[in-house]
């Protein structure tokens, strides 16, 4: 139980989970810390997956709240609201990461992308991918749903929510060409500038595709979240799924997105 | 046979548990305190809190303790009811409101209690029902007199995905009264520890390391294993589930029956129940019984059995045959309707629905949801109706009424979705409702959820179908012009008003008069025509005084006190409509919830006119009236403003935590107001860092068509900008950019406002502009005496105070017109001293004195070199506000609470409070001995 996960970083990791943001600005304060830390996890150090995930992680998240001072969003107390329950989930898996096979509270999905942290290598893109496929896919319908039932409104098609919503696309659109070009090295250079728009319309495709199943789902939890056991089956069937496609993406195949 | 005294060794926990009795003996500011323990199934949370409890028992605590339950259909309210029927009061409410219920059950709480403070111990409470997790709250923030201390145990397998807890669980643990423990598992060396204790010492080393590995250091698991190391029986299963199986089947068959038939109900399973669900003759039963007990399987109680542990319900529930299920939970119910103990719905409801026969649990069902109606449960009551309909076919004639009752239910517990789908099954039953009706039902859910404009169609769509009614015309036309009203079309809501006011003079209710004259009334006042407006109010007033119907006297009191406080700018008249309003319904004892309300405009406009102290003792007035939900969180805010203003740090926090847990279950729009009374305590402590963070959240958090709101929060964020700058702080460049875009945002849309909004906003651009200057270093006088114009006009002393002090030391500064800068320093010391606001004084001062101006006789010129009272915190005294401290000179003096209300400008009950305080912090129970210890410290 007292096994170190994070070597020398661990005290310090430790210390910075202990934080619960409760605002957009402490968001991304808080990622911004755990990027410094994750660049000291031993063996791979700033070549770790995970360090990929919230690199891409904190980019988007200042887009988020550069929307938001300058009033972007329709609704901006419940985007502010939805970006910390959506951060929450993550710094939770962290905070229940304590290895394999002992973190029954860390989800499958999480589980994945955690597991590979101290190698072996894989590549930046399949790596930041299967972050963003846990926290779209598994994490973010439920973020969705403690906003609303906040908020005390319902996840309505075409309403302000919704609209908000789906504005965090053009952030990921907007961030993950930029961050491919940083991961390029010559020789992809080329296949780059052959197929890149092709690439990055896939990339872009894959994300707007994964939200908005992760809405459809969010209305699907909200209709039966009063009842515990069908809430448990949901969430136990949306990590099965999840964790599949991460297990995928971190296989030599996933390499192939690169 | 009690449960306690077998339970095995504690092992681990010591430390634990010391913490959380000093945890749980320290209250917070408001008096309360909370532990709340997280963990897995059997991980040693209930035995957590038994242990704890008995602690606290014995050290003066009034304890109760109640368990919630999980068959998913509890009825509201139901752990605090049912510990309270246990500990012998009532449990069983009546009430004429929501608000009243929550009063009526903590008061209950405090008949428990008596003098000593409680402890309320709730097990399983990720299983609470939605009323309960709004009574925890309202008990927590101190909205009731109950000194009260809350222990309780969460699963924490339960607050994974989206369960509501964790949201609230989330906000609480800012708080400084409430902890949130997170129960880890034993280590290695404690499980061996644990398992040399019940076995004994000739355990071998490696017997105890694989327990630690088969149970992962869970106690409950750990102890289980122990037990049969001891027995000498080999143990080869590795999970849960066959641990315990293998163990069961080792019971006589009696008692195995006893086991699952207990497993099957609803704890606790009173022993006659038991005697009827498992076919025994008495003395059988009760050797079964006995034999579950001593296998640990059982626990018994006073109130009846309970398993031991409800992982092992969990383990059978999976090896029982649905048969054999079934006829359990049939015999459950019928043993529960020949009970003598009056009908559980809830219960019955439960087991006829497990029992598979869905035609007898429809008629529990339906009085299981009337039930938590009555007990203002809507979630509950919507989700009673929903089963309902699961259990009736589109064949049943019953379902037309079902299918109404589930659309409403659900509206009122804010599910618009599930409400407007199921009156769209409504519409096609073929004795639905005539279609009038169902538009105006869809248009009240449509706008409810936020979508105005599909809700306008809705009520055209009523107004205009052949089967409506004289008096549904009447009530659609109001209600339509109400929502014009809130969209602000001001010219279409005053012809929809004016319409709709002539149907209801000749066909209407009282209520869809008032509504329309109210509607009529502010849209005339937007439009600048605010006579007009005023006028049909008033009618208004006098028609509902006519009525005497306590409802549509404080709707109508309520409108007019809101369109003179408001829009129109009388304040002062406002004030006194809705004092008068206040006291009238007082007089008829009824519309407790609108007198609070009445009262909070009172106290608002109060406040704005420059009336402290005034406005104090309505709030005190008010809060006596024990509001809950939006309406305490309002209050709340309003008194946190007088207490920054008084310069009252200590219970300026209080309202602030207090505002803050009851925000923890929800109510976002009260998220910025909270934001900027940070931000603005923050700034009378020169903690700039803290204040910019709040606004600058705000700022994330603010729709761009919130134009008042963000005048509110820029200014607040340019001062405390410029206030750094004034001490010598680096400014922030990033926000003070993000603050420009937004008074820039501001500016440009000032021009759509309604005309008295307008006024509003443009007095807040004037003191934006002002403290930009400020904190760029050029503090501009003639911006600060446009600010200090504006504010004049619009009649409110404090800002326009609050500018006169800064123009004055704009002037200063510039060693300009020194004699006009004197004259408006003089001013706003006159207003600060007459409003009682006391950190606000203590900026003119200092002002006054770095440029040797003289404000008033008995004022030095020069700063003095005695330390404030408020920094020295070496003697007794420290722990006193400045607000205290005066109140205790006074005390020391001999004065009496009227006299010295007098002297400070503040109400005689405030006073009585401060007193209070300063006999907690003093530990002292007398003024004499009060004044002996200012005495000797002065």
């Amino acid at each position: 139980m007292t096994q170190s996960v994070w070597g020398p970083a661990q005290q310090e990791m430790a210390d910075l989970l202990g934080n619960h943001p409760d605002d957009v600005p402490g968001v991304v304060e808080q990622l911004r810390e755990l990027q410094a830390i994750l660049t000291r996890v031993p063996p791979l150090l700033g070549e770790n997956p995970l360090c990929d995930f919230n690199k891409l992680y904190l980019t988007i998240t200042e887009g988020v709240l550069e929307r938001l001072y300058a009033g972007k969003f329709k609704d901006p107390a419940f985007l502010s609201r939805l970006d910390v329950e959506f951060a929450a989930r993550y710094f939770d898996a962290l905070r229940a990461w304590a290895g394999a096979g002992s973190s029954p509270r860390c989800p499958q999905v999480w589980t994945a992308l955690f597991t590979r942290i101290p190698g072996p290598d894989c590549r930046p893109l399949p790596s930041a991918c299967a972050g963003v496929n846990a926290h779209i896919n598994f994490d973010l319908p439920f973020a969705l749903v403690t906003t609303f039932d906040h908020l005390g409104r319902d996840p309505i098609d075409d309403s302000d929510q919704h609209h908000d919503y789906l504005e965090i696309n053009e952030i990921f659109a907007e961030s993950i060409p930029g961050l491919r070009r940083g991961y390029l090295e010559k020789w992809q250079l080329l296949i780059d500038m052959m197929n890149g728009c092709l690439d990055d319309w896939w990339q872009g495709e894959a994300i707007e595709y994964t939200r908005n199943v992760a809405w459809r789902n969010a209305q699907k939890l909200w209709g039966v979240r009063h009842d515990m056991a069908a809430t448990d089956r949901e969430r136990t069937s949306l990590d099965n799924t999840a964790a599949g496609v991460n297990k995928l993406l971190l296989s030599p195949l996933g390499a192939f997105l690169q | 046979m009690a449960s306690e005294e077998e339970d095995g060794p504690l092992v681990g926990r010591a430390d634990l548990l010391t913490q959380i009795h000093s945890d749980l003996r320290n209250a917070g500011p408001g008096g309360t305190s909370a532990v709340f323990v997280t963990g897995e199934s059997g991980v040693g949370k209930s035995r957590l809190l038994r242990e704890t409890a008995r602690a606290m028992r014995d050290a003066g605590f009034s304890v109760l303790s109640g368990t919630c339950l999980d068959i998913g259909d509890a009825s509201p309210l139901h752990p605090v009811l049912q510990a309270l029927r246990q500990s012998g009061h009532s449990g069983r409410a009546v009430a004429a409101d929501a608000g009243d219920l929550l009063d009526r059950v903590s008061r209950d709480l405090h008949a428990v209690a008596g003098e000593q403070r409680l402890l309320l111990v709730l097990d399983d409470l990720q299983w609470a029902d939605r009323s309960t997790r709004q009574l925890l709250l309202y008990l927590l923030a101190g909205l009731s007199d109950v000194k009260i201390a809350v222990l309780a145990a969460v699963r924490a397998e339960a607050l994974q995905g989206a369960h509501p807890l964790r949201k609230v669980l989330a906000e609480l643990r800012r708080l400084r009264s409430v902890r949130v423990v997170d129960l880890a598992p034993l280590d290695r060396d404690q499980t061996v520890e644990l398992v040399t204790a019940v076995a004994g010492d000739t355990v071998e080393p490696e017997d105890a390391d694989r327990v630690y590995k088969r149970s992962g250091g869970n106690p409950f698991v750990a102890e289980e294993l122990a037990r049969d190391l001891r027995d000498g029986r080999v143990e080869l299963s590795d999970t849960l589930r066959e641990i315990f199986l293998s163990r069961v089947d080792e019971l006589p068959p009696n008692a195995h029956a006893v086991v699952h038939a207990i497993a099957a109900g609803v704890e606790p399973t009173e022993h006659a129940v038991l005697a009827r669900v498992v076919p025994l003759a008495e003395a059988e039963l009760i050797e079964a019984v006995r034999v579950a007990v001593a296998h640990r399987f059982v626990a018994s109680a006073e109130d009846g059995y309970r398993l031991r542990h409800r992982l092992v319900a969990e383990v059978l529930a999976a090896e029982v045959l649905p048969a054999e299920a079934a006829a359990l939970h049939r015999r459950f119910a019928e043993a529960l309707e020949e009970g003598d103990s009056g009908p559980d719905h809830a219960r019955l409801s439960h087991h006829w629905q497990q029992a598979g026969e869905p035609a007898r649990a429809l008629p529990s069902v339906v009085a299981a949801a009337r039930s938590a109606e009555a007990l203002y449960g809507f979630t509950e009551a919507h989700r009673y109706w929903s089963s309902a309909l699961e259990l009736t076919t589109d064949e049943a004639p019953e379902r037309t009424e079902l299918l109404a009752h589930a659309a409403e239910s659900a509206h009122q517990c804010g599910e618009h979705l599930r409400a407007l789908s199921r009156l769209d099954e409504l519409a096609l039953r073929a004795d639905a409702p005539g279609g009038c009706d169902l538009h105006l039902r869809r248009a009240r859910y449509l706008a409810a959820a936020g979508r105005t404009a599909t809700a306008e169609q809705e009520y055209e769509r009523a107004l205009s179908s052949p089967d409506c009614s004289l008096r549904q015309r009447a009530s659609a036309a109001a209600y339509l012009a109400e929502l014009l009203l809130h969209l602000g079309r001001y010219a279409d809501a005053n012809a929809r008003a004016q319409e709709a006011l002539e149907m209801a003079e000749v066909n209407g209710s009282t209520a869809d008069l008032v509504r329309a004259s109210a509607a009529l009334g502010f849209s005339a006042a937007f439009r600048e025509d605010p006579d007009a407006g005023l006028a049909v109010i008033r009618h208004a007033v006098e028609i509902a005084e006519r009525s005497g119907h306590p409802d549509e006297l404080g709707v109508a009191y309520l409108h007019l006190a809101e369109l003179l406080t408001g829009p129109l700018n009388s304040i002062e008249e406002g004030v006194l409509v809705a004092r008068r309003g206040a006291e009238r319904l007082a007089s008829l004892g009824a519309g407790r919830t609108y007198q609070t309300r009445l009262l909070a405009i009172a106290a608002k406009g109060l406040f704005r006119v420059g009336q402290w102290s005034e406005a104090d003792a309505v709030l005190d007035d008010a809060m006596r009236h024990r509001p809950s939900g939006a309406d305490a969180v309002e209050l709340l805010l309003s008194r946190c403003q007088l207490w920054v203003g008084f310069g009252d740090v200590d219970a300026a926090h209080r309202d602030l935590d207090a505002v803050a847990t009851l925000l923890a279950g929800g109510g976002a729009r009260h998220v910025l107001p909270m934001l900027t009374l940070r931000a603005g305590l923050a700034m009378w402590q020169a903690r700039h860092a803290e204040a910019r963070a709040a606004v600058q959240r705000g700022l994330t958090e603010t729709r761009s068509d919130d134009l008042v709101l963000i005048g509110v929060l820029a200014w607040h964020g340019l001062r405390a900008e410029a206030e750094a700058h004034a001490a010598g702080q680096p400014v922030d460049p990033g926000a003070l950019r993000r603050l420009k875009v937004s008074v820039e945002r501001m500016a440009a849309g000032v021009g759509n406002a309604a005309a008295p909004v307008r006024a509003t906003i443009d007095g807040y651009l004037d003191l934006c502009a002002a403290e930009l200057s400020r904190a760029e270093g050029r503090h501009e006088p003639d911006l600060w005496a446009r600010a200090v114009q504006a504010w004049d006009r619009r009649r409110q002393p404090y800002p326009a105070a609050y500018s006169r002090l800064r123009q004055a030391e704009a002037a200063l500064q510039r060693r300009s017109r020194r004699a006009a800068a004197t004259t408006a320093l003089r001013e706003a010391y006159a207003t600060a001293i007459a409003m009682g606001a006391q950190p606000f004084r203590n900026e003119i001062v200092s002002v006054a004195q770095r440029h040797r101006v003289a404000l008033a006789d008995d004022v030095p010129t020069v700063p003095m070199p005695a330390p404030s009272p408020a920094l020295d915190s070496s003697d007794e005294l420290g722990m006193l506000t400045l607000r205290e401290r005066e109140v205790l000179a006074a005390v020391a003096e001999g004065l009496t609470n009227r006299e010295i209300g007098e002297r400070l400008f503040i109400s005689e009950r405030t006073v009585g409070v401060h007193v209070g305080h300063i006999f907690d912090k003093l530990q002292v129970r007398t003024r004499v001995q009060a004044s002996r210890v200012y005495l000797t410290a002065a």
